[in-house]
């Protein structure tokens, strides 16, 4: 993936959504609040609300297969990354102000497009689960007939 | 807590886009977002399905789909359990879905690129509210729309048809059409485009709460979000233009490799930041009439009871506006005979202040009144004709009658809508040669009175 899409993915300002399934292959899906990456992608670590995401969590204990989209609410560039779960903890006090700062930021974006920052800043984000995932692939999912398509 | 979906109406407008999430044989989830969920009925919900994504392949190994929905009042979030039925490649639904998106197409340059392939039809097992997605309570707010019942609705139907009927000419009627949507629905924004089947367009012949009336703007049927409205002869109501345009533009962005070639985007009418359109073909019978179109700032400015009640409407009017134009034909028939004395020549006596230079090039078919455009097509020929014969004559008068078997012209022989031509006619001039006046005289009449020095040439 190159530094630019890489660079695009961990901007501040995205949406982040959560999918998982159950063991029987019933798919789920919740609101992620953030995502961040010590090595370039090679893993992520994603936020999601204790609030809304139970049958998420339930779901990766039982098959630990995970798919997390990011998007840029502006001009909907978007990557979707899957992979295993390498851990599911309970986000630490230290690491609010990263999963704040980057709800903000998407409220700011989302404010930019006429969504008022009151409302999209009345979301439910701590605490929070951090789930890290093992990136195994990486797709191009910014709409269009590319849509889908593997990203090396 | 299980909820009906039509209790939860708002969150499929596509202002806030939806998320869904398959799985795969194998049980790995693909999660993405779609631009708008549709309510088929309260057990029935579809997607459009443009592109043959990893999501329909799931849907091929697993039935299974989760979906999220979002409230764009409160933000409040939904969740439904799916199981994947069909997919439908006709019919109803198929056309409905269609519609939207041949639109949204159209009118970013992408038309018979970006195009529905199917609806996909799933049956909802379960809805149920996101608890704890919201710090709090939802603040839900008043809709802009009133939900007064059977009764307002009646009063509005009878208060629009009353103005309707008092109409005493196509403009007026017109006027009055775009006057009772703003007192009654409160619609700031509104346009009124006549069909023209002689060069398979609309024209802009009204329009309100524009700082440029836009009047003589015109459309091709099939191009934009009107074109595609009248081509289709089906109402369009479009909640968050701006998301909308963006997809679009996405699309079009990521299809600008491939070998077809795209067409310039068709600039929005009207108010540039418009986050909500409403486009109301008028029809009678198959025949189309001409289409009224209504936008906004506000993203859910209409909804789907504007929807409903205004397709009613739209009946009124375009029957109102056809007899109209079927009273101006045949009264201008009736009152002058082919044999009717030659009005008196009244050479125009202008103060000559102001001097006017108007060129018709033929190439074009269209007039420039000192090198601004002025009007082109038929118009501009009838301008034409009776400054030319002003000119040679003297005479200022005219009849409907003589331009209407004049073949240069290229009048239709039948429903040629001359009247609309005028009215036409007359706005463009008021607008750009305001010295130049073209006067209703009485019934199938007209004056030319020229208050400057006119210049005509041509190339």
């Amino acid at each position: 993936m190159s530094q630019t899409r890489i660079q695009r993915c961990l901007e501040a300002g995205l949406s982040v959504l959560v999918g998982t399934a159950d063991a029987a292959g019933r798919p789920s899906c919740c609101r992620g609040i953030a995502i961040s990456t010590p090595d370039a992608l090679e893993t992520i670590t994603v936020y999601v609300p204790v609030a809304t995401s139970h049958e998420a969590i339930q779901n990766l204990a039982t098959t630990k297969k995970l798919a997390v989209t990011v998007t840029h609410p502006r001009d909907n560039f978007a990557a979707q990354f899957k992979g295993e779960v390498v851990e599911a903890r309970l986000a630490r006090e230290d690491e609010a102000p990263i999963v704040k700062a980057r709800l903000d930021a998407f409220a700011d974006k989302l404010e930019r497009i006429g969504v008022p920052g009151r409302l999209s800043r009345s979301v439910t984000y701590w605490p929070a689960f951090a789930v890290t995932m093992r990136v195994e692939q990486t797709f191009d999912q910014t709409p269009g007939p590319n849509a889908g398509r593997p990203v090396a | 807590m299980s909820i009906r979906l039509s209790d939860i109406h708002r969150c499929f407008q596509g202002v806030i886009p939806s998320i869904i999430a398959t799985a795969d044989g194998r049980g790995l989830p693909n999660v993405i977002y779609v631009s708008q969920v549709y309510v088929v009925d309260d057990h029935h919900v579809a997607l459009s399905r443009q592109f043959f994504s990893k999501t329909q392949r799931n849907l091929d190994e697993n039935p299974f789909a989760c979906a999220e929905v979002m409230d764009p009042i409160t933000l409040q979030a939904y969740r439904l359990k799916l199981t994947f039925l069909r997919a439908e490649r006709s019919g109803p639904l198929f056309d409905a879905m269609s519609l939207r998106i041949d639109a949204i197409a159209s009118h970013t340059g992408m038309a018979g690129v970006f195009r529905l392939i199917a609806a996909d039809v799933f049956e909802v097992t379960s809805a149920e509210v996101v608890a704890g997605f919201l710090i709090g309570p939802p603040a839900n707010e008043p809709m802009g729309a009133s939900l007064d019942g059977l009764r307002t609705e009646m009063r509005g139907l009878q208060w629009v048809s009353d103005r309707i009927n008092r109409a005493t000419g196509l403009e007026s009627l017109l006027t009055v059409v775009l006057e009772a949507l703003e007192e009654y629905f409160a619609f700031s924004h509104t346009s009124v485009l006549l069909h023209d089947e002689a060069n398979h367009r609309l024209t802009t012949l009204a329009s309100r709460g524009y700082g440029r009336s836009g009047i003589g703007a015109e459309v091709t049927i099939g191009e934009g979000l009107i074109g595609t409205v009248a081509r289709e002869r089906r109402l369009l109501r479009l909640s968050s233009l701006d998301a909308e345009l963006r997809y679009g533009r996405a699309i079009r962005q990521a299809a600008a490799d491939s070998s077809r070639a795209l067409q310039d985007e068709i600039p929005l009418p009207g108010i540039p930041d418009a986050q909500s359109v409403l486009a109301i073909p008028l029809t009678v019978g198959d025949r189309l009439i001409g289409v009224i179109a209504a936008e906004d700032r506000d993203p859910m400015r209409f909804n789907e009871w504007h929807e409903a009640y205004l397709e009613v409407l739209a009946n009124q009017i375009a029957l109102g506006i056809d007899r109209m134009i079927e009273r101006c034909d045949e009264t201008a028939d009736a009152v002058v005979p082919l044999d009717a004395p030659a009005p008196v020549p009244a050479p125009p006596t202008p103060s000559r202040r102001t001097r006017r230079r108007l060129t018709y090039y033929k190439h074009d078919d269209a007039i420039f009144v000192d090198d601004e455009y002025l009007i082109r097509n038929i118009p501009a020929r009838i301008l034409w004709k009776v400054l030319g014969e002003s000119m040679r004559t003297g005479r200022t008068e005219f009849s409907n009658r003589e331009m209407r078997i004049d073949p240069a012209l290229g009048l239709p022989p039948v429903k040629d809508n001359f009247e609309s031509r005028l009215i036409l006619l007359r706005h463009r001039l008021r607008e750009k040669c305001p010295d130049l006046q073209i006067v209703s005289t009485g019934r199938g009449r007209f004056a030319l009175k020229a208050d400057a020095a006119i210049e005509m040439s041509e190339r």
